[in-house]
């Protein structure tokens, strides 16, 4: 007598091996050189269970690409092994030009200096205001009173808070406040913008607004890279969508649809 | 309209500024420790350098009598001496005459008169006194003595030659091992002083990173290189110890100034002279001591926010 919970997980086990096989192969994108290149990428935590396993991504230079999946699914090891906050344990990951596996400590704040993040929570600094938070990024990585005193504005005025820009993150709704903070990714204008959750934390109406200024962005050349739960956006934006599951690719497609049942 | 900003190196300094006002309590905490520890470690180094000049006067004290029989001739006399001048080890020697033996002794006795006045004639050997350059070769310089064979001529005591040799073998000995249980003690003190102090600034750091950890979040995430972010910690680090160094230099000067004068008058046969070369010396190498922990201590605190 068939056991239901047994049958179950030998569905469960064979589910991804079929999607897996599944995956059409992305067509070959003409856009530009790879922006994120990752082959046989591997990471373990832990000996036993594999965190990522098998990944194969190809990114090109001014794509728009979603990452979605679960919690657990190998997201957030996704994103953080781009910005190297954590090596892979197996596999070549090269992002703008960088090869990550086989580079110097020291050079990765210039890897990330082609990386601008945003994040669910903003991370601004209360005690800045939206000029001097955006202008911190510039400080940091020694650029000049000058330039700062004309691409902060600028960069201010593309993301529509010209007149906030001396305005406190706590005087900012949550929607501002993400555009500040994409202001701080974007005022270097790196060749690449890494999202993780940007619309977490927003109404649907906000968000809406997040997503169109994330595709201005990506519309002057910059590759923008949104990992999200959020279901409604991707099916509306219909772009590129690269699905995780248990640590594997399960769908690399061209215009697609979040295809979950959450 | 804009806040003004710079990225000249003035940043660091501001933000260094800023950190330490922030976290005055701590930053306090540290100087005190800095200046204490310092304070310590500078004296105990003065301390080393009085008691070096003690050991050097004592040392210089320690020298080789031969006592002369009465009827010695002279001639042995003055080969013995030449023989003893020519010698590598030994600095100079010096003839005393039976009279002026009796001499020194009336001067050491001058206390008590009738001692001398009981004297039957001068019973009191002439000697020569040999001083040594270095008071360690004293055996080696012993031996050659005893070897010689116009020292057994002109012996005062002949039937046993040795007798007639005074020399301070054993005070020597016990110097020695003094003078080097000291040094060592010294510098274990020094050591532990300077382990507190690095903990300390350590800690102080460490609070001034907590309380701006978002920020350096953000400076990693935009690719701030690490020296940017390490360098106003650090500068706040060498800043707390370079306050606490010059008050530990001030307290080193008082303690010169003040102490030393009431302590040379108690103790008048010693001396406890220190050249000002020596008190420059060791302030010098108190700030230096001091940027060293600051900075260090600092850059211990760092690495845990600063691994990739």
């Amino acid at each position: 007598m068939a056991d239901i919970n047994s049958i179950e997980e030998t569905l469960d086990n064979i589910i991804p091996d079929v999607n897996r096989q599944a995956v059409p192969t992305a067509p070959p994108r003409s856009k530009g050189a790879p922006m994120i290149l990752m082959r046989n990428v591997e990471k373990r935590y832990v000996a036993e269970k594999a965190a990522l396993e098998g990944v194969n991504v190809e990114v090109s230079s001014g794509e728009f690409v979603f990452i979605v999946g679960h919690s657990g699914s190998g997201k957030s090891t996704f994103i953080r092994m781009l910005l190297r906050e954590v090596l892979p344990t197996k596999g070549q990951i090269v992002v703008a030009g960088y090869d990550l596996a086989n580079m110097r400590n020291s050079r990765v704040p210039y890897l990330r200096r082609n990386i601008g993040c945003v994040f669910q929570d903003f991370k601004l600094l209360p005690n800045k205001t939206a000029f001097e938070n955006v202008a911190f990024a510039l400080q940091v990585i020694g650029k000049s009173k000058h330039v700062i005193n004309t691409q902060v504005p600028e960069v201010l005025g593309l993301v529509g808070l010209k007149d906030k820009i001396n305005s406190y993150p706590n005087e900012l709704s949550g929607g501002e406040q993400q555009r500040v903070s994409i202001a701080r990714a974007f005022v270097n204008r790196p060749p690449m913008l890494l999202c993780d959750e940007p619309t977490g934390n927003l109404d649907p109406q906000t968000s809406l607004g997040i997503m169109k200024l994330l595709e201005r962005i990506n519309k002057t050349g910059t590759t923008v890279v949104i990992a999200t739960h959020d279901r409604e956006m991707v099916n509306n934006m219909r772009r590129r969508v690269i699905a995780l599951d248990g640590g594997h690719v399960v769908r690399d497609q061209d215009r697609g649809v979040y295809g979950y049942v959450d | 309209m804009f806040t003004v900003m710079s990225t000249n190196p003035a940043y660091f300094l501001r933000e260094a500024g800023t950190s330490f006002k922030r976290n005055w309590v701590m930053s306090l905490g540290a100087i005190i420790t800095i200046f204490l520890s310092l304070l310590l470690i500078g004296t105990s180094m003065m301390a080393s350098k009085v008691i070096n000049s003690l050991v050097t006067n004592v040392e210089s004290k320690v020298s080789i009598q031969i006592f002369i029989k009465d009827d010695a001739a002279t001639q042995d006399i003055e080969v013995l001496q030449r023989k003893l001048v020519t010698d590598s080890l030994v600095k100079s020697v010096n003839f005393t005459t039976k009279e002026q033996a009796l001499e020194n002794f009336k001067n050491t006795m001058s206390q008590s008169p009738e001692v001398v006045e009981n004297l039957e004639g001068n019973p009191l050997p002439a000697s020569l006194d040999i001083e040594l350059k270095d008071a360690r070769d004293v055996q080696t310089v012993v031996d050659t003595i005893k070897k010689s064979e116009t020292f057994a001529k002109i012996a005062d005591h002949p039937e046993d030659p040795e007798k007639s040799l005074k020399y301070g073998q054993q005070i020597v000995k016990k110097l020695f091992a003094f003078t080097r249980i000291v040094r060592i003690v010294g510098a274990l003190f020094v050591v532990m002083l300077a382990l507190v102090s690095l903990i300390f600034i350590n800690n102080t750091i460490r609070l001034a990173i907590y309380s701006r950890r978002q920020e350096i979040a953000i400076m990693r995430l935009v690719g701030a290189s690490n020296w940017f972010i390490r360098a106003p910690f650090m500068l706040e680090g060498i800043f707390q110890a370079l306050i606490g160094a010059g008050l530990a230099i001030g307290g080193m000067l008082t303690i010169q100034f003040a102490a030393i004068p009431k302590l040379q008058s108690t103790i008048s046969f010693m001396q406890f002279n220190l050249a000002t070369s020596t008190t420059l010396g060791i302030s010098g190498m108190l700030i230096i001591l001091g940027c060293a922990i600051g900075a260090f201590g600092s850059w211990l605190a760092m690495r845990k926010y600063l691994k990739i």
